[in-house]
């Protein structure tokens, strides 16, 4: 070793060198006073051990001191001078040695807890290849610009942000998104920084690199939610300010009536609520930084305190418990051809953002091209659109809120919409149609009608596949004793078709976007604390009702993960008991480490002013304590 | 003109030891505004940078005992 790395070594491992040194003379000198009767070499020795031990802490409480801060590096400072001074080395040394020791190790595994995060950041490779005046070039990863292709080997992690513009692969995005399996990746998907490509090469079109990238966000996002203070910590720390000069108070008062030192000193030493103001940051930078790393993303301590009280969860049915791929099921005409239906249809829904009315307009286009419109000219025309055809649009068209459309074309009027529209427009529903209606519906499918000048022509059932996941979702949650709850726009007995699929406890339907929050306002008002899941930006009023609004799929919006209380960075229901439970377990987490310190203090109190608990036991238990909390509360990190 | 920089200290012990140092940089030359975090470790310094020397920062940290780390 030359001498520079020799100084090198001690700086990094400076902290367990003093408290080594200062535990071996500490150790040294009380064998030396209890074994022999050189009392003298055994006082200088515990002097020694002090010195040693406490040099670092009275330079910090220096500081403490000159800006005017009330640390409990003063406080043991005091109390060891004060041990000296009155002729105690033994306990000067003993509480010198046993701070630092509890110091240590809480330093150490504090850093466990604030590099959970870290590692997710180490996944970004710190180069990438880009492809520059048509060669492929290494530059670092923060350099890429906006704009350029990067190409990504198989097996390599990739570097930036962007949409993939050549190549096929799977992609294993458990870093942003949590999810375990690989995701299948082609032209135009979004991959991710810091998501490992599995099997083909892949060129991406960058859209972020550096510090603007979606991991990086993430990870900004989960810090200032683990910084961010919960109820209980700034209650915690309210009540600090105070306890610390009041004990100092207290250990000046018993010094005036009892003339006892040892006695004022043991106050100063558990004067710091230590385990008090440590635990509840611990437990929820452990539980949020959990969280994290599972594609769960937790606004801050205070809405996980609130989501350990959930006691009703409400699910958006579309989108949420669904896969919210809609998908036309079955086309009946009533007087004319199906295929007429449907192209009337998805005329009058063409301009519409609706989801129905997509899915109406996509089984538009993929309907064969009919004979009368010359199929051979039309596929010649361009292959890529081969077997689609185009829908002309609707002359003029209104939308009525969770209701459906009314469009005119070429001089008739086309009405596509739910029995509440029809009802509106005083249209008669045949019997033959309304029994078509009721079957599909009870087989949890959405029907809408197709209504052409005042006459009813058709109907056309559309189904939106159930998340496999999402029984089992249900299910959990009601293990936990947390009701569940269905909300949707749909009729009621595809609704009620839904809920037995699902095993939800209740159903509300036929509720316009509005509706969800009176309902959600309501069960507030009966007692619930309420848990609102859904794709948060449809349902963002909803989701911010609620006393906990868990958006779905948040990875590619950065909208969602502003609004949402929690995020769930995938599509993955899966997350949501798992969220609850991690919520659950910290909030009572929260509350063994106040419960704790409160009784640890207590205690320590009644113990050194019935002066059973003197210097060194008083830090051995005021540092085991601190421990004990730390370790309880990082239990959350593999929770 | 108005500067930030970050550090982040992974080996603080305690929630005071923060607000300690907290202090201690805000009476730094040209330090505008510090944010220490106890929880997390970070250290987000904004500062005039006429007036104030970065390479300060660093330096009144280790005076406090701590380890900073570049962010």
């Amino acid at each position: 070793m030359t001498k520079q790395s020799i100084t090198q070594y001690y700086q990094k491992h400076r902290k367990a060198i003093v408290t080594a040194t200062s535990g071996l003379l500490y150790g040294s000198g009380w064998s030396l006073g209890y074994l022999t009767s050189f009392e003298m070499a055994s006082a200088a020795i515990l002097v020694l051990a002090t010195i040693v031990g406490g040099y670092d802490i009275a330079k910090t409480a220096y500081h403490e001191v000159t800006s005017r801060t009330l640390g409990i590096k003063t406080l043991v400072t005091l109390a060891a001078i004060g041990a000296i001074v009155i002729g105690e080395y033994w306990e000067a040394a003993a509480v010198v040695f046993l701070f630092s020791l509890g110091s240590y190790l809480e330093g150490r595994t504090m850093r466990k807890t604030r590099t959970a995060l870290q590692e997710l950041l180490e996944m970004t490779p710190d180069t990438a290849t880009v492809r520059r005046d048509g060669e492929l070039q290494e530059v670092p990863a923060r350099e890429v610009e906006a704009g350029e292709v990067v190409v990504v080997k198989p097996g390599g992690k990739i570097p930036v942000d962007g949409e993939v513009v050549d190549g096929e692969s799977a992609v294993n995005q458990a870093p942003v998104t949590g999810e375990s399996a690989p995701v299948h990746k082609a032209d135009g998907d979004e991959v991710y920084a810091g998501t490992v490509n599995q099997e083909g090469a892949l060129e991406i079109r960058t859209t972020g690199a550096g510090s603007d990238t979606t991991l990086e966000r993430i990870i900004r996002r989960v810090e200032e939610a683990q910084e961010a203070q919960s109820p209980t910590e700034s209650l915690i720390d309210r009540f600090a300010k105070y306890y610390t000069p009041a004990v100092i108070v207290l250990a000046i008062g018993a010094y005036a009536v009892t003339q006892n030192a040892i006695l004022s000193l043991t106050l100063l030493v558990i004067g710091c609520p230590g385990a008090l103001v440590i635990g509840p940051p611990v437990s929820i930078v452990s539980a949020i930084g959990n969280a994290a790393r599972s594609g769960v993303l937790m606004k801050g301590g205070e809405h996980l305190e609130r989501a350990g009280k959930i006691d009703l969860v409400a699910f958006d049915k579309t989108g949420t418990l669904t896969k919210g791929e809609t998908t036309v099921a079955d086309i009946e005409g009533f007087g004319i051809a199906d295929d007429d239906v449907l192209t009337l249809a998805a005329t009058a829904e063409k301009k519409s953002e609706h989801h129905l009315a997509d899915a109406i307009v996509d089984a538009a286009r993929e309907r064969p091209t009919a004979a009368t419109d010359g199929g051979a000219t039309v596929a010649q025309a361009d292959e890529t659109d081969a077997g689609s055809r185009s829908i002309p649009g609707p002359d003029d068209f209104d939308v009525v809120a969770g209701k459906g459309v009314i469009a005119h074309t070429k001089g008739t009027e086309v009405v596509v919409g739910n029995r509440a529209l029809l009802e509106d427009r005083d249209i008669n529903v045949p019997s033959r149609i309304a029994d078509y209606v009721r079957e599909r519906e009870e087989r949890g499918e959405t029907v809408v009608h197709v209504v052409r000048d005042g006459d009813i022509i058709g109907a056309i059932a559309l189904r939106d596949e159930l998340r496999k996941a999402a029984p089992g979702v249900v299910t959990a949650l009601q293990d936990v004793g947390i009701e569940t709850v269905m909300l949707t726009g749909d009729n009621e007995r595809t609704a009620a078709a839904v809920a037995e699929e699902v095993g939800i406890d209740e159903y509300r339907a036929e509720l316009l976007p509005e509706d969800k929050q009176t309902v959600i306002e309501a069960y507030q008002a009966d007692g619930h604390v309420v848990a609102m899941v859904g794709d948060g930006i449809n349902d963002a009023p909803s989701l911010a009702t609620a006393d906990v609004g868990i958006a779905m799929g948040a990875a590619g919006t950065d909208t969602a993960i502003e609004t949402a209380d929690m995020a769930l960075m995938a599509d993955d229901l899966d997350r949501i008991p798992y969220a609850v439970k991690l919520s659950k377990a910290t909030r009572w987490n929260v509350l063994e480490n106040v419960g704790l310190a409160v009784l640890t203090v207590t205690v320590l109190l009644a113990g050194v002013l019935t002066s059973y608990v003197t210097l060194a036991a008083g830090m051995l238990v005021h540092e085991a304590s601190v421990l004990a909390v730390i370790l309880n509360g990082m239990r959350l990190l593999r929770h | 003109m108005s500067d930030t920089t970050q550090f982040r200290v992974l080996d603080f012990d305690c929630p005071s030891c923060a607000s300690t140092v907290e202090r201690a940089l805000s009476n730094v030359d040209g330090v505008q505004h510090v944010e220490v975090h106890y929880a997390t470790g970070r250290v987000e310094i904004e500062y005039d940078d006429s007036v104030a020397d970065p390479d300060a920062f660093a330096q009144t940290i280790e005076n406090q005992g701590y380890t900073p780390q570049p962010a």
